[in-house]
């Protein structure tokens, strides 16, 4: 009754679908490619494909088998969970309409893990390092409490509007994905380690790397809010230390596979300049 | 506080704010949360957030008149002093978010600028482009991650609730909760644990909610002893996107921002929307509801969209029912500007341009005003007491509910940009409530470990029996996901029958024993999101029950709920005499209604299904009237019933001191 | 550390973990060092060489004016050579740390990052080999002995336009060739990396100043290019015995007018492996080899 069946469109369509999808059974297991057939419905996602594949449980020779494990959640782009590599492309996976992928490939659709980030099972990826780079650049805002102090500072619309794009960063991580300097780190537990120094190890190799686009772009957000800025010289530290902006190669990829389109490489040229003037200043205010 | 300890299960508006106004009172948190906390259902949330402001004031609003927007716009369902509170609050909320750094739209001269919602005259609602729930969500996202630094709050993401644990007093001191990747099952002994776990729409199987939106959470609790209220209120939001997977939902802004709701006036009329003269277009919305036009509140729109398609067969598509969302008329820099990021969702999954060609929508399941019962207890002005550990309790002591979750600032409609509120409010407001309660309590770390080890003991077993479950023998939890979906969404969401939903129950309780009855494809002990979506979906019969027998047991039509055969019809007389008595009628019908229904249904688990007591609904502030929006001699009936009241209130000339009497027992 | 990965930060006080610790200030002197001195040489290097358009005498008055540049070893050492291989020792390091996935992303600017490390390692052999080739690296006559022979250390400044010719003739079409791909290397190097370099230092900051930005490096690279290429054609049209003779009347006049030293070290004629007598000024030439 509610939203009945979305609309057939009049062009052909195949009635199957070959799906082959990367699978590892866990973390230090090889991965290995499965081939899925799910039958075609217009206006389907790669979401309703994995529905279907996790429903039949069966591999297209009638294999029995585990249902492919994936994360999402909104599966309207802004929840950021369900970041895969579609063919080839790092992507959300709710966005990726099967029409448009069978119309480049109408072989197959292929989906792998990312592949900068430590395989937990099958699609799903462990990103807690895209995380922990956000308590690298402090990216909040200071705030004295929660107490009611009325209302905050005054913002220009422009302001408001060059720093609302930053702001919808819903840490997916394409613009990791993507880059060709940002390398993956996985940190394999040792047995018997507790989870406290695992978590130190963890900690420690991520702040050893490079930090990310999304990470220098929230830094920049909050050097421009009029009470983030307060923490504008750790921000300008850790993107002049270990991993930080330096590593950037100007591949600007980020910026290309956003799915959020937002303005990275601005963010980048941006923090580069104000590391720049950090930089020489801190040099003659020594 | 030193070694007192806090489990907030949920990470969306309502949980994030709870932790952090916890950890500023210096108690340690644990979050938990199936999803990194980031990804909360809230970021969903586009329209915006309510509260009275600057420019409202001087046109004449006030916090009260929030308050009765709210009240009215639920239909009187709600206990009155925590909407009367989160009314009050309103306004320091939203200055709490700009200050935590939410990007809201701006006026030129840099104030938060206001855009009006649904079932108000008032342009009250603040926003961030069309993604105001998530950037609401971020700012306390970074808070709480201020605080995970400073080493007050520690996250569990990718973790699942299982249950609360009880002591033998049957107070809460904790959880028992499974590492989704791992498959560890194990307890967590807190002081209090609040429940912040957001709706239920998957037992709709399509709805505009997140996969994760189970209402597991809240069943388990409701399985361990937890009541759960006002279940049949569920709302049908009027306008989403129809998919395959998912209805997305377009933001009630869209109508807010000066989009139109029309169909062609001649039926099954082929010509493209652009083709069709201004005389041709039918502006339903508008010319039924002269007052509030297309931001009549949200039941009132779906019902009318529901109806104009399957009554009057004006549906814009012959293949499937939707009708015209138009925003053709507005420039597309303010397009742009103020709603981009809903009109992105619209191109991206629909592929056509919502700036060039109306968009096609369709009512879906959106949210669930009904939730866990939970107390509170009031001040002297009918509002809350703040810093009562009664507030946002559930009926176990210890266990909280807030947000989605909770059901009690919606009553039978929630308005538009109101749900944000209700979610950082309570938030906000449980935080010192629990403190007190801590106060009083032996901390739970120093009880008998036998106690959580039972728990965990239980849930184990549970877990592992659906794990040796023979496989491809017996149910596929998803089929049966979908059949239930189904189910619910043919007999308890815009229309209600009781035939229907007398059959739905029949068939919905026998789900309780098939769905023991699921066998597993993945019987692993790895990130096994079938054993996990399996135990979700056993969980989903208990609420779907509580909906459906709250929906049979309630004959009348209140909000959202709507029965053709309890409804308060229409005037019909024409003579001016004749309509003026029917009025008397139906005025005389309405308080008979009022005085049976205008009662909270709240469900205890009995085992295999719920026991249903209607409860007394705390309306100490205003007395309940009719809702008229729109309905044909409503101008009549609306004088008849002011004569009334004005009637009532000389023959009881003391009220207002009997108001200040109850206030503060409830 | 157990990081199963090339990239396994290395804490351990090695000089991994120098770099690491001191990444931001060492990359911003990478990219400063291919600007300034090593980019603006390239400018003044590729304009002197085109200057041999004009005929062996211009170019060799262009190559007496930098020879006049007193301690010339030394400021080749500090100005040109260091500052080429901190860069390009550096610039490895920076390549190494990054993979290229320009198979599954062709977008513009990440062929332009896989470019501009090929041309840097195409830049890297190419300029080793040539310093080797022509100048030869170091003048000591020992080591002089050893690669002379091999065909390298080959210029003669006071035989500029002649020296040069028969060095690029001596292996067919090899010179050139591998010339033509490394000026060009060199130069697509330096115009992108001043493009990213406006990036990396925050002088181009906006989508559209980028743009324009990179339209102005193009315009740049173009420019630099024909002067390089212009160079190389004017090398292949130059006689040796006849620019031999214009520049040996010139370097005669030169002495004569107490303009220059004598120094037979720079000529073709003097230049002999192994003398050791800066006052030989015999006529071995007629029995060189070459």
């Amino acid at each position: 009754m509610i939203a009945p069946g979305p609309e057939v469109s009049p062009s052909r369509r195949p009635s199957k679908i070959n799906v082959r999808v990367l699978r590892q059974d866990g973390p230090g297991t090889p991965p290995y490619w499965e081939r899925h057939q799910v039958d075609y419905e217009p206006d389907m996602n790669v979401i309703s494909v994995l529905q279907k594949i996790a429903a039949q449980a069966t591999t297209f020779d009638g294999k029995k088998v585990s249902p492919v494990a994936w994360d999402c959640g909104c599966l309207e782009e802004v929840c950021g969970s369900c970041t895969m590599v579609i063919n080839g492309r790092v992507r959300q996976s709710c966005s990726a309409l099967v029409d448009r992928l069978l119309e480049d490939n109408p072989e197959e659709i292929q989906l792998q893990p990312m592949t900068k980030f430590p395989v937990v099972r099958d699609l799903m990826i462990d990103r807690s390092r895209l995380f922990h780079s956000l308590k690298r650049v402090q990216a909040w805002v200071p705030v004295d409490s929660y107490f009611d102090m009325g209302a905050g500072p005054r913002i220009p619309r422009e302001d408001q509007e060059q720093n609302y794009p930053l702001s919808q960063c819903m840490s997916c991580g394409c613009c990791l994905e993507a880059c060709p300097q940002f390398n993956k780190v996985e940190v394999i537990r040792h047995a018997g380690e507790t989870d406290e120094a695992f978590d130190a190890r963890k900690k420690q190799a991520y702040d050893a790397e490079f930090i990310g686009p999304h990470a220098i772009s929230q830094a920049m957000l909050f050097n421009s809010h009029p009470v983030g800025k307060n923490l504008q010289k750790e921000r300008l530290e850790t993107l002049t230390g270990t991993g930080g902006i330096q590593a950037c190669g100007n591949a600007q990829n980020c910026v290309a596979v956003c799915p959020k389109e937002i303005p990275l490489t601005t963010s980048i040229a941006r923090a580069g300049r104000a590391a720049t003037l950090h930089t020489i200043k801190k040099l003659f205010d020594r | 506080m030193a070694n007192n300890r806090v489990l907030v299960v949920g990470g969306g508006l309502a949980g994030l704010s709870a932790t952090m106004k916890l950890a500023e009172l210096g108690v340690a948190v644990d979050l938990l949360s199936l999803t990194p906390v980031k990804r909360s259902h809230s970021v969903c949330a586009q329209g915006g957030i309510n509260s009275v402001n600057d420019q409202t004031r001087q046109q004449g609003d006030n916090e009260w008149n929030h308050f009765d927007d709210t009240i009215y716009g639920g239909d009187f369902l709600q206990n009155q002093p925590p909407v009367k509170e989160m009314a009050y609050w309103a306004p320091k909320v939203i200055d709490l978010m700009d200050r935590l750094g939410v990007t809201f739209n701006r006026t030129p001269e840099g104030y938060i600028d206001r855009r009006r919602f649904g079932g108000t005259l008032y342009k009250r609602t603040a926003f961030a482009g069309a993604t105001t729930g998530q950037q609401l969500l971020y700012a306390l996202d970074e808070q709480v991650r201020r605080w995970e630094v400073e080493g007050l709050v520690k996250k569990y993401e990718f973790w699942d609730f299982l249950g609360p644990i009880l002591d033998d007093n049957g107070r809460c001191v904790g959880a028992v909760a499974q590492d989704m990747v791992s498959m560890e099952i194990r307890s967590f002994a807190a002081d209090a644990v609040v429940v912040a776990t957001g709706g239920c729409g998957l037992i709709y199987g399509r709805s505009t909610m997140s996969v994760f939106c189970t209402g597991s959470a809240a069943s388990r609790c409701f399985q361990a002893g937890a009541k759960y209220g006002n279940g049949e209120f569920i709302q049908v939001h009027p306008t989403a996107i129809p998919g395959a997977d998912k209805l997305r939902l377009m933001s009630e802004s869209a109508r807010g921002e000066g989009g139109r709701v029309w169909v062609p006036r001649k039926p099954n009329d082929t010509r493209a929307p652009k083709q069709i003269p201004a005389s041709e277009r039918y502006f339903f919305l508008e010319e039924r509801f002269p007052k509030y036009g297309n931001l009549v509140p949200r039941d009132i729109a779906t019902r009318e969209i529901f109806n104009i398609c399957v009554n009057e067969g004006l549906s814009v598509d012959p293949t499937r029912m939707c009708v015209y969302l138009d925003l053709t008329h507005i420039p597309r820099h303010e397009l742009d500007r103020k709603l981009g990021g809903i009109l992105e969702i619209y191109e991206k999954f629909q592929g056509v341009d919502p700036r060039e060609e109306p968009m096609k929508i369709f009512p879906a399941v959106h949210y669930s005003m009904g939730g866990l019962w939970v107390d509170y207890e009031a001040n002297g002005e009918g509002g809350l007491l703040p810093g009562s550990p009664r507030n946002q309790s559930t009926n176990v002591p210890g266990l909280y509910a807030i947000g989605e979750c909770d059901y009690q600032y919606h009553g039978a409609n929630r308005l538009g940009a109101n749900s944000l509120l209700s979610c950082i409010f309570s938030g906000l407001f449980v935080g010192p409530g629990i403190v007190n309660w801590m106060k009083s309590n032996k901390a739970a770390a120093d009880l008998p470990k036998s106690i959580f080890e039972r728990a965990v003991g239980e849930h184990t077993a549970r877990h592992k029996k659906l794990l040796s479950n023979a496989s491809g023998t017996g149910e596929n939890p998803y089929l049966l996901h979908q059949e239930l979906g189904d189910i619910m969404t043919r007999t308890a969401t815009v229309v209600r029958y009781n035939n229907q939903l007398t059959e739905a129950y029949e068939k919905v309780s026998a789900m309780v024993e098939r769905s023991q009855r699921c066998s597993l494809a993945d019987t692993g002990n790895w990130t096994n999101q079938n054993v996990i979506f399996t135990k979700s979906l056993q969980d989903m019969i208990p609420i779907a029950q509580c909906i459906l027998k709250g929906a049979l047991m309630r004959d009348e039509s209140r909000g959202a709920h709507f029965k053709p055969d309890f409804c308060m019809p229409s005037l019909q007389a024409t003579d001016p005499t004749e309509r003026r008595l029917e009025a008397e009628k139906w005025c005389d019908a309405f308080e008979e209604n009022t005085s049976k229904f205008l009662k909270s249904s709240v469900c205890s688990w009995k085992g295999q299904e719920p026991d249903l007591v209607f409860e007394d609904i705390d309306t100490r502030l205003m007395k309940p009237r009719p809702r008229l929006y729109g309905l044909v001699g409503g101008e009549v009936i609306e004088e008849v019933w002011k004569q009334r009241s004005r009637s009532k209130e000389e023959s009881a000339p003391s009220k207002p001191a009997a108001t200040k009497q109850l206030a503060g027992s409830v | 550390m157990n990081v199963p990965t090339p990239s396994a930060p290395s804490q351990s006080g090695s000089l991994a973990g120098f770099l690491k610790k001191h990444d931001f200030i060492i990359r911003r002197l990478h990219s400063l060092s291919g600007l300034v001195p090593v980019g603006a040489y390239m400018c003044v290097h590729l304009l002197t060489n085109s200057s041999l358009n004009g005929g062996p005498a211009v170019f060799q008055n262009a190559v007496f004016a930098i020879h006049s540049i007193p301690f010339l070893p030394v400021v080749e050492w500090t100005f040109i050579f260091l500052p080429i291989l901190f860069h390009a020792i550096v610039g490895v390091w920076i390549a190494r740390s990054g993979q290229s996935n320009l198979r599954n992303y062709r977008f513009t600017s990440n062929k332009r990052y896989w470019a501009q490390r090929m041309t840097g390692y195409i830049a890297f052999a190419f300029i080793f080999t040539h310093v080797l080739h022509l100048h030869g690296w170091f003048h000591w006559d020992w080591w002089l002995g050893f690669v002379e022979p091999l065909g390298m250390a080959q210029f003669r400044p006071y035989n500029a336009a002649s020296s040069l010719a028969e060095a690029m003739k001596s292996l067919g079409f090899v010179w050139p060739l591998f010339y033509l791909v490394g000026v060009l290397a060199c130069v697509f190097h330096l115009a992108n990396g001043i493009w990213t370099a406006g990036i990396t230092w925050g002088v181009w900051v906006s989508p559209s100043a980028q743009k324009r930005a990179s339209l102005a490096c193009s315009v740049f690279g173009v420019l630099l290019g024909l002067a390089g290429l212009s160079s190389l054609a004017a090398v292949s049209r130059t006689d040796p015995a006849t620019a031999k003779a214009i520049e040996d009347q010139m370097y005669k006049v030169r002495v004569d007018g107490h303009m220059i030293q004598p120094n037979e070290h720079k000529r073709s004629d003097g230049h002999h492996t192994g003398s050791s007598d800066p006052t030989h000024n015999g006529t071995v030439s007629a029995n060189d080899p070459k």
